[in-house]
């Protein structure tokens, strides 16, 4: 006898725990790890290009130097100083003063003092309205130089925080921001030219063309809207607030939300309406408008959608601005005029544009307009503090001082008020309502700072970050370490695992060739019961033949005959199925017919031992996917065990029917060996219960499910481990049990699984 | 002639049944079946002669114990085995019982039918036997008593003597034996006697 070796199909080897186990949870691990490190590795990395940075800022001082020039502050000196060339050559303009500041920021002997200045309306207005009071401040401080510096949102916060700006001038949104972010002295509030000189004058008016159908905020539901910039205060966040009160959240609440960035003239022109070009003003807008008017609508679109601040390519065409255009009142209507349904202006920047006959008011319209009493300008919010000047770390005590005096000295009448369209400066006004609104917004300073905290303990603990990086270096390699070694020792697991299900495939042919050897007088009786019959038709028609029959008499008989070589052919081809070696394959069939093929099987070693056998089957049969070798196997060895059973307890009564020598007729025939096949097809599961009346369990039935443990002479110990086997591979139930008349139980429940599903 | 008499075959196994059915047929014999021992004990006589055929292993009743109720009741039908793989044990046990032979299927029909004509001669002779007995057991106790002693090789003078009666009352008991035993001659009368004397219970 040899065995060849055999494998089993890989589908078989998926069914195994290890293959059900989804890869993906390890992937996560390695993922989760190397996003730790890299967390880790990058924060370290910080944390040491940061220090690296940090030295050479240590060694800058508060003074004035040609080096602590801000970056940003430097670019726009270098833009002036670019295009001053170009004044001389095409204007008269000497007298700008942008030349007083070129000038005078060369002479070493004054105490240069530089301001930020929030730039809302494009680089030149911004020193238009606001060089004067640089002016003023130098008369009313002797030997000094203040260096104006137009600068955007970030650029300002960047100017503090590297200590580049003695003083910034700003407006409320911005101004709390850096005075939670940086050690800011509020100095003085500007008041406002109109509404007698109130300090509060900041908000914004939600502006609609005059011909359009808005009437109130809510109109503009899914609407563009454009905006300069959602960080902007006066122009955006007073309207965001404005809207939440009402229960409007407003960036959701319209349809699209434009930012187009500073000048803010551009918002309005966007949205339409008449455009007239003003000689007088040196307003960027309206060089634009130039630019747009009669050179190249390329350059329009360019400029229009340039970055909001100070665009260079802006700045670069101060040429165009001198194009004689002066009386033209060019009426132009903007391709996108349609883009945009609202804009959002900060307060009175309408009315300003209109006093420098940029725009005709009549156009347009500022929704929901709660302006107070006596107040000129349109509003669509609540007013907040007017801008602010405050002092930085950098400038000194005495210098603040006098800077503060001067401002409060400022006459209403005076240029520099005028300039910067106020009516001079009042004492710092309380900034609560803005903490309010910025609060409400979640966009308030302290509510962030976090990581900062954290960042600051990492930088003072150094050796503790070392140490947790080294631990988690350490621990990653280990972890790899492990994940290597695992997935080896998986591989052969999984290999051990292939050849022991070879073996169980060998173990289990083996002892389907066992069990038919032990049926081997009933097979043959079986098989020999046709064989015989074929013989008595052939000689029975020999017999007739010589006797004189005719061959159409004797026809029939050749079909009995034929009868008989199928009867002979179905039990050679069981047996066949049982004895070969395939692989396990679930077909779907009727366990029930699975279980009247196997019964004749056995029938002679039952009709031997006058075991009488009853089936019953109840519930409607449904098919069921089932290894059918497999299941013969099982029943094979349930019903031989239970037949032997039943031989050892009549052999036991005789012995002891002797051993008393009495009434031994009446016990041999009290007693009937019975075996009770009972199949039920229930809803979720088929149950087969085997029930025998023999000798009953011997041993306690987790140790007869051992394998190699036999109560028999000649067993081998495997049929019942094979049996758990087959059933397990059902994902089924086995269990062993004693019965109630002192036999053996054995119940099989098989979960119905979805036809032809296998 | 015996081939009228009855061939009784029980065998459970349809397919076998009726193919030796149709081979005993085609030698002429006259075939009753019966699917199992229980069909067949109703529905035969069993004092009439006639033949068994009978399959060893069959659910209820066996073949064996068939044939162990046919020697209960002194039936005269005889017996032969058919098995599916005979055993020696197994034949010697039936031959022992008084089986007139044993066969394994598949079985040879010459042999078979061969074996069923001499069964259904020794059947009829059983059934002769019987008969004889049953005239010997109709016999009056003295009748018994002179016939034995007649069979012993006794004179009439000596039976007399023997049993202390007159000569002409062992003569009057003689002629009625003769006509009891159906016979004419004494010569007959002791073959019969002869055959009978085996099976009678002793005494």
């Amino acid at each position: 006898m040899y065995f060849r070796l055999y494998y089993r199909p890989l589908s078989a080897i998926k069914n195994h725990p290890m293959h059900r186990l989804p890869r993906w949870d390890l992937l996560a691990q390695y993922g989760f790890y190397a996003f730790c490190s890299i967390v880790v590795l990058v924060l370290l990395s910080v944390l040491f290009t940061g220090d690296a940075m940090a030295k050479p800022q240590d060694h800058i001082e508060p003074s004035v130097s040609a080096t602590s020039i801000p970056l940003v502050a430097k670019s726009a000196l270098a833009d002036e100083t670019s295009y001053q060339p170009n004044y001389g050559s095409n204007d008269a303009s000497n007298d700008q003063p942008n030349n007083e500041l070129i000038v005078q920021s060369n002479n070493e002997s004054y105490a240069v003092v530089d301001v930020g200045v929030l730039a809302i309306r494009g680089y030149k207005a911004t020193i238009t309205r606001w060089q004067p009071l640089m002016r003023w401040l130098e008369t009313q401080i002797p030997n000094s130089y203040f260096r104006l510096h137009p600068l955007s949102l970030d650029e300002l916060a960047k100017g503090v925080e590297t200590q580049e700006l003695d003083f910034v001038i700003t407006n409320p949104g911005q101004s709390v921001l850096l005075a939670r972010q940086y050690s800011l002295s509020w100095l003085a509030t500007l008041r406002s030219p109109v509404n007698h000189g109130a300090a509060m004058q900041v908000g914004s008016a939600l502006v609609v063309r005059a011909d359009s159908a808005y009437h109130t905020l809510s109109d503009l539901k899914g609407r563009r809207l454009g905006i300069v910039s959602t960080s902007a205060f006066g122009g955006y966040l007073t309207l965001v607030y404005e809207a939440q009160l009402k229960g409007i959240d407003l960036p959701r609440f319209v349809g699209d939300i434009v930012p187009l960035g500073f000048p803010l003239d551009n918002l309005l022109y966007q949205l339409g309406g008449r455009r007239f070009t003003a000689h007088a003003s040196p307003n960027i807008a309206s060089m634009n408008s130039n630019v747009d008017a009669n050179i190249d609508p390329n350059v329009e679109q360019a400029t229009t959608n340039a970055s909001p601040d100070i665009s260079p390519s802006i700045i670069a065409n101060p040429d165009s601005t001198l194009v004689p255009d002066l009386d033209l009142n060019t009426h132009h209507e903007v391709s996108q005029a349609a883009a945009l349904d609202a804009v959002v202006v900060p307060v009175c920047q309408l009315e300003q544009m209109q006093r420098e006959g940029l725009i005709d008011i009549a156009d347009y319209r500022v929704l929901d307009n709660q302006a107070p009493a006596g107040f000129h300008c349109q509003v669509s919010t609540r007013l907040y503090p007017n801008w602010s000047m405050a002092k930085t770390n950098r400038a000194s005590q005495s210098l603040a001082k006098s800077v503060t005096q001067a401002l409060l000295a400022l006459p209403e009448d005076h240029l520099a008020a005028k300039a910067a369209d106020s009516a001079g400066w009042t004492t710092a006004v309380s900034q609560l309502a803005i903490d309010q609104l910025l609060k409400d917004l979640d966009m308030h300073p302290l509510q962030t700072p976090w990581w900062h905290n954290a960042w600051l303990w990492v930088k003072s603990h150094q050796q503790w970050a070392w140490f947790v990086l080294g631990i988690l270096v350490l621990l990653n390699v280990y972890h790899f370490w492990l994940e290597y070694r695992f997935s080896r020792r998986g591989r052969e697991l999984l290999n051990t695992q292939r050849q022991l299900s070879e073996n169980r495939m060998l173990l289990e042919h083996a002892q389907r060739i066992a069990i038919v050897g032990e049926l081997g007088a009933s097979l043959s009786h079986e098989l020999n019961q046709p064989l015989a019959a074929i013989g008595h038709y052939c000689h029975g028609a020999e017999v007739r033949l010589q006797r004189g029959s005719t061959p159409e008499e004797l026809q029939s008989v050749l079909t009995l005959i034929q009868q008989e070589v199928t009867r002979a052919d179905s039990i050679i081809s069981r047996l066949r199925n049982l004895m070969k070696k395939r692989p396990i394959s679930k077909v779907p069939c009727f366990l029930h017919e699975l279980i009247q093929d196997t019964t004749p099987l056995l029938a002679y070693e039952f009709e031997r031992h006058q075991i009488n056998i009853g089936i019953h089957i109840t519930g409607t049969p449904y098919l069921q996917p089932l290894d059918e070798v497999g299941m013969q196997q099982l029943l094979l060895n349930l019903l031989k065990n239970a037949a032997d059973a039943c031989v050892q307890q009549r052999e036991l009564m005789q012995s002891e029917a002797q051993g008393t020598a009495q009434n031994s007729a009446t016990h041999q025939q009290r007693y009937t060996p019975t075996i009770d096949i009972e199949l039920d097809y229930q809803q979720s599961q088929i149950l087969l219960t085997i029930t025998d009346n023999g000798v009953g369990l011997s041993s306690e039935a987790s140790q007869l499910m051992q394998a190699f443990y036999s109560t028999k002479l000649e067993g081998l110990g495997l049929g019942l481990v094979i049996c758990r086997d087959i059933v397990d591979s059902h994902s089924g139930h086995f269990k062993l049990d004693s019965a109630v008349n002192g036999g053996c139980q054995v119940q099989v429940s098989l979960p119905r699984k979805a036809d032809g599903v296998l | 002639m015996s081939l009228e008499l009855p061939v009784y075959l029980i065998d459970d196994d349809d397919s076998v049944r009726r193919s030796l059915r149709f081979m005993l047929e085609s030698y002429g014999l006259n075939i009753i079946d019966f699917d199992s021992a229980e069909a067949f004990f109703p529905a035969v006589d069993l004092t009439l002669p006639g033949c068994a055929l009978v399959d060893v292993r069959m659910p209820g009743l066996s073949g064996s114990q068939l044939h162990a109720e046919l020697i209960a009741k002194n039936s005269p039908l005889a017996v032969i085995y058919l098995t599916g793989h005979g055993d020696v044990p197994m034949a010697v046990e039936a031959l022992k019982l008084g089986a007139v032979d044993f066969f394994q299927k598949p079985a040879d029909g010459a042999k078979l039918a061969e074996a069923v004509v001499k069964a259904l001669e020794h059947a009829k002779a059983h059934y002769q036997d019987n008969q004889y007995l049953e005239t010997y057991q109709a016999l009056t106790p003295r009748e018994r008593e002179i016939l034995k002693l007649i069979a012993q090789g006794l004179k009439n003078q000596e039976i007399a003597d023997n049993l202390c009666i007159a000569m002409r009352t062992v003569e009057i008991h003689r002629a009625n034996l003769m006509k009891g035993m159906q016979v004419a001659s004494l010569a007959e009368m002791m073959l019969i006697y002869g055959r009978i004397a085996e099976r009678l219970p002793l005494e």
